[in-house]
């Protein structure tokens, strides 16, 4: 079965049926997939304005990372959950969208950013945990990952204007 | 009165200008305004989330509620000056839609007071910072506080999102 024969047997199921045809469902789980959104969106910024140094430059990198990463974590997998709700009331359709696709790029290039931040850059964090500017390396993938999830909130938001 | 505003609005060019979807440069206007409105929405939702956790008494516990409220207001309000322009451009394109619609209405009920906890905050722990901890009585009042002000931002949020879809207005006959 290819990913365009699941996805059709998704749309044909009972359960987008029940999703395309209520009233409240879609706006529903749209609310709550907003709500995970701009709390991930939040959180992940509150994390990167530090390693950029441009924000709370006299706390440790460690204290803003264990604030706000646990949100991060609880918000995206809320965001995902009921993203996927969304998405599965009409696949066909999204998968059509130029900025739905490009949303989940732009997710995924968000994800290898940051493994390579966590796996490579994070180990020296000890080095660099309380300085005002971080390293080179450390600000520069704390601006892609800022310019990444404003370009995903971009696109979220014109999947509903295309 | 708002019915007048409503009116007053619609007929005005600025509307005018702002709605015209025949031009891309136009059209581009609300959903990018949209989206800057999330952006700081974004800010404040996380804002006001480590700050009642804090109050609460889960999160953030390294740091004072007084730190974190003098740390977190500024980020706040300047948050909340780009949410009252984007949303007075989005209100100007489509009057009716937003000050007609009662799931708008409610949005700004909840917002005036939710606003007034969060000037409590600052206000409170600039008197004195240990405000929320000098007895079980205050502790608890925080608490009922800040769970009451995480309600209000969620269902500010939540009616935010809703316009689009409850509570619109429909003229009669």
């Amino acid at each position: 079965m290819g990913i365009v024969d699941f996805l059709n047997w998704l749309n044909d199921t009972t359960f987008a049926e029940s999703i395309r045809d209520s009233v409240w469902l879609f706006p529903t789980f749209e609310t709550i997939h907003v709500a995970a959104i701009v709390l991930v969106a939040g959180s992940i910024a509150g994390l990167d304005l530090r390693l950029a140094g441009l924000m709370a430059r006299d706390r440790p990198v460690t204290e803003i990372a264990n604030e706000m990463l646990p949100w991060t974590w609880a918000a995206f997998v809320v965001a995902t959950i009921f993203g996927f709700l969304l998405f599965a009331s009409k696949p066909m359709v999204y998968l059509a969208m130029a900025f739905f696709d490009a949303k989940l790029i732009l997710i995924v290039l968000a994800g290898l950013n940051m493994l390579l931040f966590q796996q490579i850059t994070w180990k020296s964090v000890g080095r660099w945990d309380r300085a005002v500017l971080p390293p080179v390396a450390v600000r520069l993938a704390a601006g892609l990952s800022l310019a990444f999830w404003i370009s995903v909130v971009i696109c979220g938001r014109f999947i509903g204007f295309v | 009165m708002l019915e007048q505003l409503t009116d007053w609005l619609s007929r005005s060019d600025a509307s005018a200008f702002l709605s015209d979807t025949t031009l891309l440069q136009t059209w581009l206007i609300i959903p990018i305004s949209q989206t800057i409105h999330i952006l700081a929405v974004a800010v404040v939702m996380i804002s006001i989330g480590v700050l009642n956790l804090r109050l609460l008494g889960v999160a953030a516990s390294h740091q004072s509620f007084a730190r974190l409220t003098r740390q977190l207001t500024p980020w706040i309000w300047s948050a909340l000056a780009v949410l009252l322009l984007t949303g007075v451009v989005q209100t100007i394109a489509e009057p009716s839609r937003e000050l007609l619609n009662s799931t708008f209405q409610l949005k700004i009920a909840l917002l005036v007071v939710a606003v007034a906890v969060t000037i409590s905050y600052r206000v409170t722990t600039t008197r004195n910072p240990n405000y929320w901890n000098v007895s079980p009585g205050r502790r608890r009042a925080g608490h009922i506080l800040a769970g009451m002000s995480l309600v209000l931002w969620l269902g500010i949020l939540s009616a935010g999102r809703l316009i689009a879809y409850f509570g619109a207005f429909e003229p009669k006959g």
